[in-house]
């Protein structure tokens, strides 16, 4: 048996074993949340989401201006424009209170639950 | 490049002489940016409604969560910014009074940073230096504005905090190169690799906030006349910073430094310790500006029996940075 036979008899096993075990993280499921924007207020005002789940935040701004959805500890911001619809990539999130708010509104703001 | 005191023999100085280098005044420079400082927070805090609601200005569970890089002075909060976000800082460090004479340098860090994932952050910027030296024993009196080198950052956040979780850690790691010596201003070429652990604490819930630093420095320096000197510095901090508004904290924070002439910390040559006030105001949630000042209040050099350790460490260094987000 050829060397280089013999190493792919005793690491191709191994890679295999490897990417089976990291595919359940490449196809963890992602759950989606909707947002909307409108008369200066995020509606709903608390979003939910699962623990360690990547999250996708549709964010819709139904008002005549541009927002911008910030929020410190999902550190994220995006500007989303007038009557548009942005999308905000979140990590895999941990259990607990998320808080977020439009940059450009002191008074729009809410939070987003995992647990 | 340190200045090695202990070949200028200080201690064969009339006792008179050393006395009123001790009572040196404090940097019109430093005075200045203590002006400024105050004159920055006062303005804030009596305007924090620009940039939060006045109704919720008394409330601090209705503040928004802030970002602590900067939070805690010299001393960096685990803050890693927001994806996304671009930020262009002016960040000057200045350093005052040695052993004898007058002695005052700058260093300004023009920076562009960025968050491109929710866990790293990188900068780079460059360096201009600027160096006031006269009448001292050690060092070429000199009077120069010069470019001083370039630096990257990188900064990756190993433990984030949540509404269950307090505490905070980043790693970062920046490589600077020099081409004006820190602190004789000389021509040089130095390279230098900072290494450290940026944790904080949220202590009250927007409110109270604790900082840690762990700092491993190790550099390299040739010098004009083909000389390499090799030294590092190990140290820590600890700091408070105080939420009062939405848009201002106030803080203080303890350095304790040591010196070493190896890069394997094994010819320790002097160590300090260095406390002073720390400053945040945010004008804008786009613009904000961070100022401290420490004064050196112990310190020791290896075979120098005059307090205070003048020779890798300075009587007062000051910080004022101004950013402004994109």
């Amino acid at each position: 048996m050829s060397a280089v036979t013999m190493t792919m008899r005793l690491f191709l096993p191994a890679a295999i074993g490897a990417i089976a075990l990291l595919q359940p993280a490449w196809a963890e499921p992602i759950a989606e949340i909707l947002v909307t924007y409108s008369n200066g207020q995020f509606q709903p005002g608390v979003l939910n989401a699962p623990v360690d789940k990547p999250v996708v935040i549709h964010v819709k701004n139904l008002d005549a201006k541009a927002l911008e959805f910030e929020s410190t500890s999902l550190r994220v911001e995006k500007v989303v424009a007038a009557k548009s619809e942005g999308i905000v990539n979140v990590r895999a999130l941990k259990a607990g209170r998320y808080e977020f708010y439009d940059d450009f509104n002191d008074k729009a703001h809410g939070a987003l639950i995992v647990e | 490049m340190r200045i090695d005191c202990r070949t200028g023999s200080p201690y064969l100085r009339p006792a008179g002489a050393i006395q009123s280098m001790r009572t040196t005044r404090p940097p019109v420079a430093l005075a200045f940016c203590v002006v400024v400082t105050l004159g920055c927070g006062s303005a804030a805090a009596q305007d924090a409604s620009t940039w939060q609601d006045a109704s919720t200005r008394q409330d601090p569970s209705s503040w928004r969560e802030i970002e602590t890089k900067y939070i805690f002075g010299f001393t960096t909060g685990s803050g890693i910014g927001l994806e996304g976000e671009k930020e262009f800082t002016i960040d000057s460090v200045g350093r005052f009074g040695k052993r004898d004479g007058h002695y005052a340098a700058t260093e300004t860090k023009y920076e562009f940073e960025f968050t491109p994932s929710q866990f790293v952050q990188i900068e780079f910027g460059a360096l201009g230096s600027t160096h006031t030296i006269g009448g001292m024993t050690d060092l070429d009196g000199r009077n120069q504005v010069a470019f001083g080198g370039g630096f990257a950052e990188f900064r990756y956040l190993a433990v984030e905090r949540t509404s269950n979780n307090p505490l905070s850690v980043t790693l970062a790691v920046e490589p600077t190169v020099r081409f004006i010596d820190e602190t004789s201003g000389a021509r040089v070429h130095n390279y230098e690799f900072e290494t450290t652990v940026n944790a904080d604490v949220e202590l009250l819930k927007n409110r109270l906030y604790a900082g840690f630093n762990l700092l491993y420095e190790p550099e390299v320096t040739k010098t004009g006349f083909g000389e390499t000197q090799r030294e590092a510095k190990f140290g820590g901090s600890a700091a408070l910073a105080l939420r009062l508004a939405p848009n201002l904290l106030i803080g203080g924070e303890v350095w304790y430094l040591r010196h070493y002439d190896s890069p394997t910390l094994s010819d320790f040559t002097g160590d300090a310790l260095m406390a002073g006030p720390t400053l945040y105001v945010q004008f804008t949630p786009k613009m904000f500006m961070t100022a401290a000042w420490n004064a050196q209040v112990w310190g020791r050099e290896v075979g120098n029996p005059l307090s205070l350790n003048l020779s890798e460490f300075q009587r007062h260094r000051a910080r004022l940075k101004f950013a402004y987000e994109f």
